[in-house]
């Protein structure tokens, strides 16, 4: 079981990491070069202009009220507006827009690599040392060798440009529309932001087949790098369980390999497996940023690029933390799954 | 005077024959080398830092004629070495541009535009080969610099422990709540877009991994009783660090160093990808593939993607299985299970 008091520790633990990280991302907007209200409002910008949004900004504050003010309105996920990227709306609601997007991408990127990782990690470590097992093992290493801004054009050449299967950028056909809230007995609801969600709340079943079809390479593209490391860990995760004592025992009670496999080795094997899935999806979010660009998605990755280009710092401050805060909550599940799976940990 | 140079000799041969034999003795070395795939990593590596070293020594460097008829120029020639061959636009002077590789169209000389050109009629295979210098030399800064400042960072943190351990990993644990590529781009904002830039970031990106690592096993040191003897005996605490407790953590600070190598190429490119490390022409392959990209995915021009995201994915390859390697070579139960 899980100890109350492990979660507890593990919660404080991450309030000075938090803090951490808000100063980091509160420096990006006072270590940028130049006067940051220049640069955000531009070169040509009016004298007046340049006096609004450093007033806007608060810059000729103290540097410690200015740090104060920042830390209470990030706890509200409160940045202000985005100059140029998203041209004055508040970046909160830019985020609120894109991040769906984002997370859709990663969920169907993870779920892509765990259905595939775990199956081959197994057969590999089943069939040790055989044909099956190197080619596994190689082929594990060369998908993390291989770069998603690599694998992601070749199968555009390939499924897009030349088979003309897949769409190559987009997320859904463009003479689709989706409706902007769907009914649930009488009751208006808001739509998710996800489309392959969407699009079925709404009833359009050929828009859902579209938005499959545009998720497809993405997702893949972004899943193999996790496929990788997945059927990696599960191979040697499973290799050290079968060595145990415990499956010993099971054997020699007569109990059969497969079964002993299945059912004492792999489930302990999963153990470490979660762990691997936890760490790598801070890999998994990088990967979506190079994902967004390649296949035209308009998600976090693709707003922090363009702010960053823009020198849209407001901008850039608001997608930084959510992919920092996104990154340690879910490491903070890990953490507890894990010691939910094995409660030696907690000591 | 004879019988001492004699002994000095014989001094010498048998440190000679000691420090060889203690290389083939080592169960290290000999379980590496036994790994058929870290021996094809540590190939690749090889082959592509012949590559990189003939872009940069051969390729771009003056003409050795030029050595006996202007020594100065030759020599500002090779230290600092012209590339415009590579980086200025081609157009108008009658070299098709986007043209295919020359092996692929009829009519054309096998040979000629090896991988084909890009949208400035430059020469992809050429650039290609430059784009191995590139990646091989930043690589080396990022992984040098991080390893260096990790290496130091956590030695004297397990040294001093207390406030000293505190300060030090409770920072490195801030910069580990980042996903490492958007780290990288967050300090980007700050720094400015660049090759050197994209180092710096990614110095700092890599430093907590290597901090902790080295923590972890200079801890482990700190609980042998020949530390302990070494402090009673006087030693002071840079002598310490330096001869007993570094030494010991080398090992898996080298399997670090290689596995991130790997990364930070790849990390490097894809700054460059996203167009915040190499700048406008630059050969590098980052962005190579992204001008691919925007060029030739439409229209087919599957070379310009193609060649540098070969040459990077090959790069990190090598490094991948060579670390991968080393990993098994210095995990005890694999030596086991081998034996």
């Amino acid at each position: 079981m899980v100890s109350k008091r492990f979660i507890a520790k593990r919660l404080l633990l991450l309030v000075p990491v938090l803090f951490g990280v808000a100063t980091l991302v509160f420096a990006i907007l006072q270590l940028a070069p130049g006067d940051p209200a220049r640069v955000i409002i531009g070169q040509r910008a009016s004298a007046e202009q340049i006096a609004q949004v450093r007033d806007d900004l608060g810059l000729d504050d103290p540097l410690w009220v200015q740090y104060g003010r920042f830390l209470l309105d990030a706890a509200q996920f409160e940045f202000g507006q985005s100059y140029k990227v998203a041209q004055g709306r508040a970046v909160r609601d830019v985020l609120a827009d894109r991040l769906p997007v984002t997370i859709e991408l990663a969920l169907y990127g993870q779920v892509f690599g765990i259905l595939l990782g775990i199956p081959l990690g197994v057969l590999s470590a089943i069939r040790q040392d055989s044909f099956t097992d190197h080619a596994t093992r190689v082929g594990a290493l060369t998908g993390i060798s291989v770069p998603i801004f690599w694998s992601g054009p070749l199968l555009i050449l390939l499924l897009s440009t030349y088979l003309g299967w897949l769409p190559a950028s987009g997320r859904i056909g463009s003479t689709i529309f989706l409706p902007t809230s769907w009914t649930l007995f009488g009751m208006e609801l808001p739509l998710t932001g996800m489309v392959t969600v969407d699009t079925l709340l709404v009833g359009q079943f050929d828009a859902w087949i579209s938005a499959v079809q545009h998720l497809f390479m993405p997702a893949a593209v972004i899943g193999i790098y996790s496929m990788a490391l997945i059927s990696r860990m599960m191979r040697s995760s499973m290799l050290e369980v079968v060595r145990q004592d415990y499956i010993r025992t099971a054997r020699a009670k007569g109990q059969g390999a497969r079964i002993t496999l299945m059912k004492h080795g792999f489930r302990n094997a999963l153990i470490p497996v979660i762990t691997v899935i936890g760490i790598q999806f801070g890999t998994l979010l990088g990967g979506a940023v190079l994902t967004e660009t390649i296949f035209g998605i308009g998600g976090i990755g693709v707003t922090i690029v363009d702010a960053i280009g823009a020198s849209d710092y407001t901008l850039v401050q608001g997608t930084v933390l959510t992919f920092a805060l996104l990154f340690t909550l879910v490491n903070l599940g890990v953490d507890i799954t894990y010691s939910y799976l094995d409660p030696r940990i907690d000591q | 005077m004879s019988t001492e140079t004699e002994t000095e000799t014989a001094a010498e041969t048998a440190a000679g024959r000691g420090l060889l034999d203690r290389l083939r003795a080592s169960p290290f070395l000999s379980q590496l080398l036994s790994n058929r795939l870290a021996v094809v990593g540590l190939s690749i590596i090889f082959g592509m830092l012949l590559v990189a070293l003939y872009a940069r020594f051969v390729l771009v460097a003056p003409d050795f004629g030029l050595l006996f008829e202007a020594p100065r120029a030759f020599v500002q020639g090779m230290v600092s070495p012209d590339i415009s061959l590579l980086t200025r636009s081609r157009l108008g002077t009658g070299v098709p541009d986007r043209a295919a590789p020359g092996w692929t169209v009829s009519g054309v000389p096998a040979n000629e535009r090896l991988f084909g050109t890009d949208a400035s009629a430059r020469d992809i295979y050429r650039r290609n080969l430059y784009g191995a210098w590139l990646a091989l030399k930043f690589g080396t800064i990022t992984v040098g610099l991080s390893t260096v400042a990790g290496v130091g960072l956590g030695i004297i943190a397990a040294y001093y422990g207390d406030v000293t351990d505190n300060v030090i990993m409770r920072t490195m644990d801030v910069l580990l709540a980042f996903p490492s590529l958007l780290l990288a781009l967050a300090l980007v904002a700050i720094f400015g877009a660049g090759l050197w830039k994209a180092v710096a970031a990614l110095t700092l990106v890599y430093t907590p991994r290597f901090a902790r690592v080295v923590r972890g096993a200079a801890l482990k040191v700190l609980e042998d009783e020949y530390v302990d003897a070494t402090v009673a005996l006087g030693a002071a605490d840079p002598r310490v660090l330096v001869r007993h407790i570094l030494p010991n953590t080398l090992a898996p600070i080298t399997v670090q160093s290689t596995l991130n190598f790997g990364l930070a190429i790849i990390d490097l490119a894809a700054l460059s990808f996203l167009g915040f490390g190499a700048q406008a022409g630059e050969p590098s392959w980052g962005l190579m593939l992204d001008r691919g990209v925007t060029n030739g995915l439409q229209t087919g021009k599957w070379w310009m993607s193609f060649f540098p995201g070969l040459f990077l994915a090959i790069t990190v390859l090598g490094f991948n299985l060579l670390g991968d390697g080393m990993r098994d070579a210095l995990d005890p139960r694999m030596r086991e299970a081998v034996d």
